[in-house]
């Protein structure tokens, strides 16, 4: 009993400093890969993933403008690539050594962040869109494919008190436009103006804007319905089945179209091993590597590869793998311009300081 | 003696429940056997094995652990030659100084860190964070360390000098001895917010350097798990053992006033 576990003990001892040289540092969000996913690509390349954590954009931006380096692979979102791109923060991909970036649905290559996907590879994505109580949105006959839920004071009247909303400018103006019929990314001081107008009418009919706490107060049914994150919505039924809680919570995307977040995998100017890098991008464009992510935490998944490893019954959400007619309606926020931002909080200002 | 008001007490009581409710409920929920902080559904000690198989995390805690007592004796020791510093010599520049860092924003003090390091070619890593803890933590303990002093009777250092110590024998039997309190309060002071310390950190840290804190944080975004209670459950623990055992060490310690001596 005792010799087996003493021979693995010194083989790991003696396997070690040929290992040590072999790290890739992975700059990732918590719980954003899966653990197998990481032990099988280690074994792969023989070498060790080292993970450090961001929670935020904001928090990476930062951190790289200021210098900081020994990562190998990041994954921010969409519109901060633009940025990192702009700031000469990243190494261009080498797609020689990239086969299974076919995997990935065209849909979500070639966007404007980063043109001909020179610097970035899809990773996984969220869409912001309703989640609720399946029993009480039956109860009280609400629809739940429109943002007319959450916005228009003839539905919200049935959940007073009952809905929350993100606490993020830019999404819930996003909804607030969408629900206008503009775009996501509309720039129209008027326009804003109405969707302004459009969300203080519904203030004092939500409990909170709330960017954390939603999923709990999903699970415990004391919130019905919400504005969030489509990975949030899906954690949320799972704590409720876990909990053994009656009702389900189900994702409603709205039929006039929401936000998509693509995060995408690059590669740091600074990287101390680019060959690694690119091996590990490559291992996670790999449908099921990039399905395991999704079986998870329910993250959307722009691998099409992916699909066929699935767990079957997480194909009944609309936002891991998103239909094309509700494709065509997903729109990733741009950043504004200074003059944009500034108008754009003056609004939201006065939107919190409403009565 | 007074009569105590019960609008005193009251208040009191409020603001008591106010600073230990909060923790009481942390403590709780680590032994509730659902992963949900909402509501009680069970016993369990399921959070406390998970937590001890969790390497990330046994990882951070041992990080946090031995930044935290590198960056309170060594900013222990600095600190209160700082704070004598201070005392003895009324300069004006040295208590800005020493000083500043309280005062600075931290995202400031780590941004400029990490600028700092990066350009000395310093690697970011365990030595950059303790470096910068140390930096912040002195200023802290400097002027515990000067408000001692400033409480010292300086008649027994002429005492002692007049008796024939040297400097330094003075500063050993007479000085320190009376300022122990102070230092002692300094250097938990400087442990408890090495231990913490968020912003600062998360600036100087490096790639694969994770203390507890960065690790808490980043978990925030995905729903915190009970987990996350079973460890700050076990760092109150910690925390409170240290004031347990500093007090033991010297009953006196954790008070601050000078009028007890007769």
């Amino acid at each position: 009993m005792k010799n087996p576990l003493a021979i693995a003990a010194a083989a790991a001892l003696l396997a070690a400093p040929a290992h040590a040289a072999d790290k890739l540092h992975l700059y990732n969000w918590n719980n954003y890969i899966a653990p197998e996913t990481v032990k099988r690509f280690e074994a792969l390349c023989k070498c060790e993933v080292v993970q450090t954590y961001y929670s935020d954009n904001e928090e990476l931006l930062a951190k790289l403008a200021a210098g900081a380096k020994g990562y190998d692979v990041l994954v921010p979102t969409a519109n901060v690539v633009q940025p990192l791109i702009k700031g000469g923060q990243l190494k261009p991909l080498d797609k020689a050594q990239l086969p299974n970036l076919k995997n990935v649905d065209p849909a979500y290559m070639n966007t404007p962040f980063d043109p001909g996907n020179q610097y970035s590879a899809p990773y996984a994505m969220s869409t912001t869109i309703l989640g609720y109580n399946d029993e009480k949105m039956k109860e009280l006959g609400l629809p739940t494919d429109t943002w007319a839920v959450i916005f228009d004071p003839k539905y919200l009247e049935k959940v007073k008190g009952r809905v929350t909303v993100l606490d993020s400018s830019s999404e819930l103006f996003a909804a607030a436009l969408k629900y206008l019929g503009y775009s996501a990314n509309d720039t129209d001081p008027k326009h804003w103006d109405e969707a302004a107008a459009l969300i203080k009418k519904a203030k004092p009919y939500w409990a909170a804007f709330n960017a954390s706490s939603y999923i709990k107060e999903l699970t415990v049914g004391n919130i019905w319905l919400v504005h969030g994150y489509s990975n949030d919505i899906f954690q949320a039924n799972l704590d409720a089945q876990a909990a053994g809680r009656k009702f389900h919570i189900l994702q409603g995307v709205p039929k006039e179209g929401a936000v998509l977040a693509v995060d995408n995998m690059v590669i740091h100017k600074a990287a101390p091993r680019p060959d690694l890098a690119l091996k590990f991008i490559n291992f996670m464009l790999d449908g099921k590597n990039s399905a395991e992510l999704t079986n998870l935490i329910g993250s959307g998944n722009p691998n099409l590869d992916a699909q066929q490893y699935i767990k079957p019954e997480l194909l009944k959400y609309p936002a891991i793998f998103p239909p094309k007619a509700l494709q065509a309606k997903l729109e990733q926020l741009q950043d504004l311009t200074p003059a944009q931002r500034r108008l754009r909080n003056k609004l939201w200002t006065e939107i919190k300081a409403s009565k | 003696m007074r009569r105590r008001s019960p609008w005193l007490c009251a208040c009191a009581l409020a603001a008591y429940a106010f600073l230990y409710i909060p923790l009481v409920i942390v403590v709780v929920y680590s032994f509730n056997d659902s992963r949900l902080n909402a509501e009680w559904v069970g016993f369990t000690l399921d959070w406390y094995r998970k937590l001890f198989q969790n390497d990330e995390m046994l990882t951070a805690a041992g990080n946090s652990l031995l930044i935290g007592l590198t960056a309170s004796v060594v900013s222990t020791v600095l600190g209160t030659m700082a704070g004598m510093a201070m005392y003895r010599y009324k300069l004006r520049l040295l208590p800005l100084l020493v000083l500043t860092p309280i005062a600075i924003p931290e995202i400031l003090m780590g941004v400029s860190l990490l600028i700092f390091f990066v350009m000395l070619n310093i690697t970011l890593g365990l030595v950059s964070v303790a470096l910068a803890h140390i930096a912040f933590c002195i200023g802290f303990v400097a002027i515990v360390v000067r408000a001692r002093l400033a409480g010292m009777d300086e008649s027994l250092v002429e005492a002692a000098r007049d008796c024939g110590a040297s400097p330094w024998q003075t500063f050993r039997y007479v000085t320190l001895p009376l300022i122990m309190p102070g230092v002692i309060a300094g250097a938990l002071m400087a442990f408890t917010l090495s231990i913490d310390d968020f912003v600062i950190t998360f600036f100087t840290a490096g790639a694969g350097t994770v203390t507890l804190p960065l690790q808490i944080y980043s978990m925030i975004k995905i729903a915190v798990t009970p987990e996350v209670n079973a460890v700050s459950t076990l760092l109150m623990l910690l925390t409170l053992l240290l004031i347990v055992v500093a007090s033991r060490l010297s009953p006196n310690l954790l008070r601050s006033d000078q009028e007890t001596a007769p």
